[in-house]
Formats: structure tokens, C-alpha cells, sequence
């Protein structure tokens, strides 16, 4: 298996040629927004911290599912581990982040059938097999994820499987960014916008933002050249004054994105509110299942309807999604928060900032 | 508050088995040879230095492309005894049989286990066996141990690594760790991935009788490079940097990694040492590995540098500069 697409994007000579051009492009100091996490994982892995000019500084953004899924979600995760002859299926991030009291992992310590998938396909798949018992889908992700899941519930009629459930913690990306503008204190001078999200909603989902804000915008994909020209980009458009959405992905982002992907998120959910870990309630943030498919909600089938819970004391995790604070400026950090024992979110999930700050830097 | 538990994590080689080892086993039984936290124990036997080591394979699934549980098993004692400098001469080995595991595939995997032991030189001496209800254990547990001896001059420790060594690698990272997962979850790729289990000692025996000196010896196994690396860094109080362009990694291997995820310097080997060689040694000895069946693809990585002790660095392909960290818990579960 050839990996095209990689190497290419990861050439040193092509990077150190950007790196250059961005250090005698920026003049300004800059506050940029990575939203997304696979974005932040890149940006440490391959040191793109250190190569930038001084005055440009990268805000790791709430673009990490796991990171922004509200404790009571993750309380709601651990209730149905602790269902009997429940079967709870999720991706693997979500093993260790701690709800009030417990985690999956812990749950799974103590007996509970918790199975890491990679993907809703393979928690249907564990339904079909195992008739005889409940399987619940824990279901986090962003515009990429929504649509697998919605299709993994067309799946479960066609195979009229009464025994498959999701629990829908799934968020929109385009609300939370206006939030972020909307929110006081917050100083982004551009967004890099994420790839994979993008695949599906096309550069089009972000230009209603794009226009009330005036917000440089460059969607950018994962490898170091793909996110050193978005820098590039956002720095060219600050110095001349002239705020632009781009994409710069385009071998793999286009203007409308996955049609297909997106008829059938919305043929099964719908759009509603939703709390964000950290941030609390954005409006139209988030998707439910649509009344006729409520007989596949996890929620209303256990009835289960968690308590709001504060944000542990002193975890900084909402403020630094939000770029109000770095990781660094957490009390927690690397105190008593630590990626084996995570207080907050952010330090659990690989693609968290405080995780990444703490692993490569 | 909850009670505690034994976690996943635990058995991970990453940071939660280090303070496991650290906060609960050490104190418990220390004494010097357990201290120095080597592959293997080093100990005085009336002027003999002997290397004595025992390791457990509960890997899942039992046989997987390139290899079974049972080469593992032979192949990695060998490989941890090789790592002290030491030549290994005889193995022991436990099985702990789950009721209903099919003879055939029993028959296979000693069948395998034989072969290994012949190919590397050493006899398998000594031995149990146990079965236990089905449920009580997954299909085959096995548990090897083994000795050697130590050449009087020979001193290779985890601890020895000095500002200016350079960092050989016998070959490919990942391989092994890649090879079971990609098994395990039913992930068909159409390309070679293997395991890369051999046994090294024969390789070691060269790079010892050249008589260029060698610092350390370790075979990268659970937690990958990064955390071997880590754990030299710690052990020897001494920082280490690696260059990312240098590292050896097959491409299809690499993909799965992308695919998943996953960093293949966190993934496990089972084929392959790192050397820590002062530089006036490094190119006959990285001659030497090269010779080897099993280390035509090394190459130097790396070199111990003298700031920040304890820490290891990566200069990335971009010119950038990284951290990186010793894994933390998990990334794949049963693996060895």
C-alpha cells in the first residue's frame, strides 16, 4: 500500500522554503486559532511551534470532540456501563475521560462490557451478533462523524435491530465559532479551519461567519505544508488588511462538501442546542435524532436523563478551548492533572491541548 | 471514592507500569540487581556474572502474520538477556493452557517455540504446565525465562549512555505492534506487514567480540522507541536527540499508522536493538549490525547530547523541534 499524499506534504526542503517566507511576511502580532485537534496533534508533532516568527502565536480551539463533551454526557456513558446485559460501545478516546465519578475505563476495571469500535459500523455489528443483549453507540464527534452514525441507524432498520442505541453528544462546528467571537475577552486574529470537517460541509458552511465576523479563514489540512501555507495565508491576509475565507485544501475540500454525507445527516438528526464542556449551552450547536428515529435514542430508551454538574474546581479546560488561557496558565496543569491521571478533559483526549502540551513540549 | 484497580494502563510499558514498578513492586523487593531497572537482572555468581531475565506473552491473537505467541516468547527472553551482553545459554518455560485451546494449535506453537530455540542456539531446559477452566485465561499464556553469561569485560547497562554516544538501530520501527493490531482487528491491507520477532543475540554477540566499546543495548519492545529511549534517558541522567528524517519506517507500516492514528514511535518491535556507541565506534559497529540477518536496514538515529538530562528530543522532518514523552498508558493492549 502506497501512501500517497504524505510524504509529499511532509517534504523538509518545501517546509523550510514556507517557514522562511512566513518569517519575512509577518510583521504583526498574531493570535491564531487551530480549531481543530487532529490540527493541534500536527501542529506539536512535527514541531511547528518552533519554526514560527515570535510574534505569532497558535490557540489550540474547541475542534476535540472528546474535550468538548459535557461531563453529564460522559456521567450519561458511565450510567449505561452500569446497565445490566448493556453492551457500551465507543471510540477510544472516551475510555479515560472522567465524568463526576467514574470513567469507562474504570467501569470496564470493574466488570462492565465497554468495547473500543472503530466506528458505528462495527457497534452494529455487535448488535447484530448479540441479540440477546442492549448495544448503546456512545455517539461524539463533528460534521465528519454525524453522518457514519446516521447511516450506522439506516443500517440498524434494514436489519430491524431492536437491541442497537446511540447516545447523541454530537456538536456542529460552524455555531461554535461564532460563540467564540461572540464571547467576551476572546482575541482570535484568524481561524484555521479544519480539513476533515470541511471534506463534509464544503468551504460554504463558514461563510456566514466568515462575513459577520471579518475573520481571516483558511481551511487547511493535516500535513506540516498543508498547515504552514494556511499560516502563511492568515498572516498575508492580516498585513494587507484583507480578511478572506480560502481553502487550502482543496485536493480534498470542495465549496458545497459531501452532499451525500449530508442528506443523510439530516434525513436522521436534527439540528438543537447543546452544552459544550467548559462553555456551556451555544444554541443550534448540536444534533438529536429526529422524531422518527427515537426509537434508536439511548436516552429515551433508559430513560436516561443526567444531572448538569459544575466543571471540576479549578480546571481551566473551558477557557483554554476558547484561547482565553493556555495550558501553561492552568493551576492544574501538570500538578494534579496529568495524561494518567486527566482531571480535565483536554488532558485526556491525544488531541487535546493540554494532552499535546504536556507530550511534546 | 472508588477502590483502585489494575487498569489496562498498567501493562501498557508506558508511564502507569513505570509507577506501578516504582510505588508498588520496587519497594516491596528491592534490592541492587532489581534496582538498576535493566532488561534483565546482572548478578554475581562466585565471579560470574550472570544475566538472568523472565518475561510473560499474552499476546491476542495467539498467531498472526510472520510469527506465534510461542517465537515471541522465545525470541524475547532471548533478546533480554542479549541485551545485559550476555550470551543466552538455557530457557524455562511456563504455559498456562485455557481448557478446550484445540492440540493442533498447541502442537503448533511448541512446534514454533523448538525451531526458534534451535535457530538462536539455546536449549530449553526446564518447564510447567498448567490448565485452567475455559474463561479463566485467553486460549495460551506463556511465561519464558533464561541465562546467560556476561564476558568479564562486558559492561552494558540502560545507565551508561554518555553525552556524544551515538544511536544506532538495527532496522524498521513498529512492525510487530502494527502486525498484531492490524490481526487482531480483522484490518485487511493489501500489503507485507509482519511481525519482526527474531532473536538478536547473535548480532549482540558481534557488536560484544569486536571489542569497540558499547554503552547500552536495549531492545525497544512495549512503549516503542520513545519509551525506551525515556527510560535511558532517566536511567542514565543524560538528554537524547533524535532526528526524525533518519527514522526507519515501512511505508505500508506507516500508513496503518496514519490510518489509526497511531505514532509508531509508541509502537512495539520484537526484532530490534538500539545501540548507544561512542562516535569513534558508531561507524564499525552500525558495519557490524548491518552484516546481521537481521540488521540490514540500521542506521544511526540519534546522539546523547548534554542538556536537559533526562529529557529526549526529536528534530522533526520541518526543522522543527519536539519533546517526546515516555507513552502514557495504553495504546494498544496486548501486543507481547
Amino acid at each position: 500500500m502506497a501512501l500517497k499524499y504524505v510524504e509529499e506534504y511532509r517534504d523538509g526542503t518545501l517546509a523550510r522554503d514556507l517557514v522562511k517566507k512566513i518569517h519575512s511576511v509577518s510583521k504583526k502580532k498574531l493570535r491564531l486559532m487551530e480549531v481543530c485537534g487532529t490540527h493541534t496533534t500536527s501542529i506539536f508533532r512535527h514541531g511547528i511551534r518552533s519554526v514560527l516568527p515570535k510574534g505569532i502565536t497558535l490557540l489550540s480551539g474547541p475542534g476535540c470532540p472528546v474535550c468538548v463533551t459535557a461531563q453529564k454526557d460522559i456521567d450519561a456513558f458511565v450510567a449505561f456501563a452500569r446497565v445490566k446485559n448493556v453492551i457500551v460501545t465507543t471510540f477510544g478516546d472516551l475510555m479515560k475521560v472522567p465524568g463526576s465519578s467514574s470513567s469507562l475505563t474504570k467501569e470496564k476495571a470493574c466488570g462492565a462490557d465497554v468495547r473500543i469500535v472503530y466506528s458505528v459500523f462495527d457497534a452494529v455489528n455487535i448488535a447484530r451478533e448479540n441479540k440477546d443483549k442492549e448495544v448503546v453507540f456512545c455517539g461524539v464527534g463533528f460534521e465528519t462523524t454525524i453522518p457514519t452514525i446516521a447511516a450506522g441507524i439506516l443500517m440498524g432498520i434494514e436489519g430491524k435491530l431492536d437491541n442497537f442505541s446511540i447516545y447523541s453528544a454530537n456538536k456542529l462546528t460552524p455555531p461554535a465559532l461564532a460563540a467564540l467571537m461572540e464571547t467576551d475577552g476572546v482575541q482570535i486574529d484568524g481561524f484555521i479551519l479544519p480539513g476533515h470537517v470541511s471534506v463534509i460541509t464544503g468551504t460554504d458552511a463558514y461563510r456566514g461567519t466568515f462575513e459577520k465576523y471579518d475573520i481571516p479563514s483558511v481551511i487547511a489540512g493535516f500535513e506540516p505544508i498543508d498547515i504552514l501555507q494556511a499560516i502563511l495565508l492568515l498572516i498575508q491576509q492580516n498585513e494587507a488588511g484583507k480578511p478572506a475565507l480560502e481553502n487550502a485544501y482543496p485536493r480534498a475540500v470542495s465549496h458545497a462538501g459531501n452532499v451525500k454525507a449530508k442528506q443523510i445527516m439530516n434525513q436522521v438528526f436534527e439540528v438543537c442546542n447543546a452544552s459544550w464542556r467548559g462553555i456551556g449551552q451555544i444554541p443550534s450547536s448540536g444534533m438529536e435524532l429526529k422524531k422518527e428515529y427515537q426509537r434508536f435514542d439511548a436516552a429515551i430508551k433508559f430513560a436516561m436523563d443526567m444531572p448538569d454538574v459544575p466543571e471540576p474546581k479549578g480546571c481551566a479546560c473551558g477557557q483554554i478551548l476558547m484561547g482565553l488561557k493556555t495550558p501553561e496558565e492552568c493551576v492544574l496543569y501538570k500538578k494534579k492533572c496529568t495524561p494518567m491521571n486527566p482531571v480535565g478533559p483536554c488532558m485526556v483526549s491525544s488531541e487535546g491541548s493540554c494532552a499535546a502540551f504536556y507530550r511534546y513540549s | 471514592m472508588t477502590e483502585e484497580k489494575i487498569l489496562l494502563d498498567h501493562g501498557s510499558g508506558g508511564k502507569v507500569s513505570h509507577s506501578m514498578f516504582s510505588d508498588i513492586i520496587l519497594p516491596l523487593f528491592e534490592n541492587p540487581e532489581l534496582s538498576k531497572q535493566d532488561d534483565g537482572a546482572v548478578l554475581d555468581v562466585k565471579g560470574t556474572k550472570l544475566a538472568f531475565s523472565t518475561d510473560s506473552y499474552v499476546v491476542d491473537p495467539i498467531f498472526f502474520p510472520g510469527g506465534n505467541i510461542g517465537d515471541l516468547a522465545v525470541n524475547g527472553t532471548i533478546n533480554d538477556i542479549s541485551m545485559c551482553g550476555a550470551n543466552p545459554e538455557f530457557i524455562s518455560v511456563g504455559l498456562i493452557l485455557e481448557e478446550g485451546l484445540p492440540i493442533k494449535d498447541f502442537k503448533l506453537i511448541l512446534e514454533t517455540m523448538a525451531a526458534a530455540a534451535k535457530k538462536a542456539g539455546v536449549k530449553i531446559v526446564t518447564g510447567d504446565t498448567k490448565v485452567v477452566p475455559k474463561g479463566k485465561a485467553d486460549k495460551i499464556f506463556i511465561n519464558t525465562s533464561g541465562i546467560g553469561v556476561i564476558p568479564p569485560n562486558v559492561n552494558v547497562s540502560g545507565s551508561n549512555a554518555k553525552p556524544g554516544d551515538k544511536i544506532i538501530i538495527s532496522g524498521t520501527l513498529a512492525d510487530h505492534g502494527i502486525t498484531v493490531l492490524s490481526t487482531r482487528e480483522g484490518l485487511k491491507f493489501d500489503s507485507d506487514i509482519k511481525t519482526d520477532s527474531a532473536p538478536l543475540n547473535k548480532m549482540v554477540q558481534s557488536i560484544i567480540q569486536s571489542n569497540c566499546d558499547v554503552h547500552v543495548l536495549r531492545d525497544p519492545t512495549r512503549g516503542g522507541l520513545g519509551t525506551t529511549l525515556n527510560e535511558i534517558a532517566s536511567q542514565s541522567k543524560v538528554s537524547i536527540k533524535i532526528d526524525e528524517q533518519s527514522l526507519p519506517i515501512r511505508g505500508p507500516v506507516q500508513g496503518v499508522c496514519e490510518l489509526l492514528g497511531f505514532d509508531p514511535l509508541y509502537i512495539a518491535n520484537e526484532g530490534k536493538l538500539i545501540a548507544f556507541v561512542p562516535q569513534k565506534d558508531a561507524q564499525k559497529i552500525l558495519e557490524i549490525i548491518q552484516q546481521d540477518e537481521f540488521g540490514k536496514d540500521a542506521v544511526i538515529i540519534g546522539e546523547v547530547i548534554d542538556k536537559d538530562p533526562g529529557k529526549v528530543f526529536l528534530q522533526t522532518n520541518i526543522g522543527g523541534l519536539r519533546i517526546i514523552d515516555m507513552l502514557s498508558g495504553e495504546q494498544l493492549p496486548r501486543i507481547c
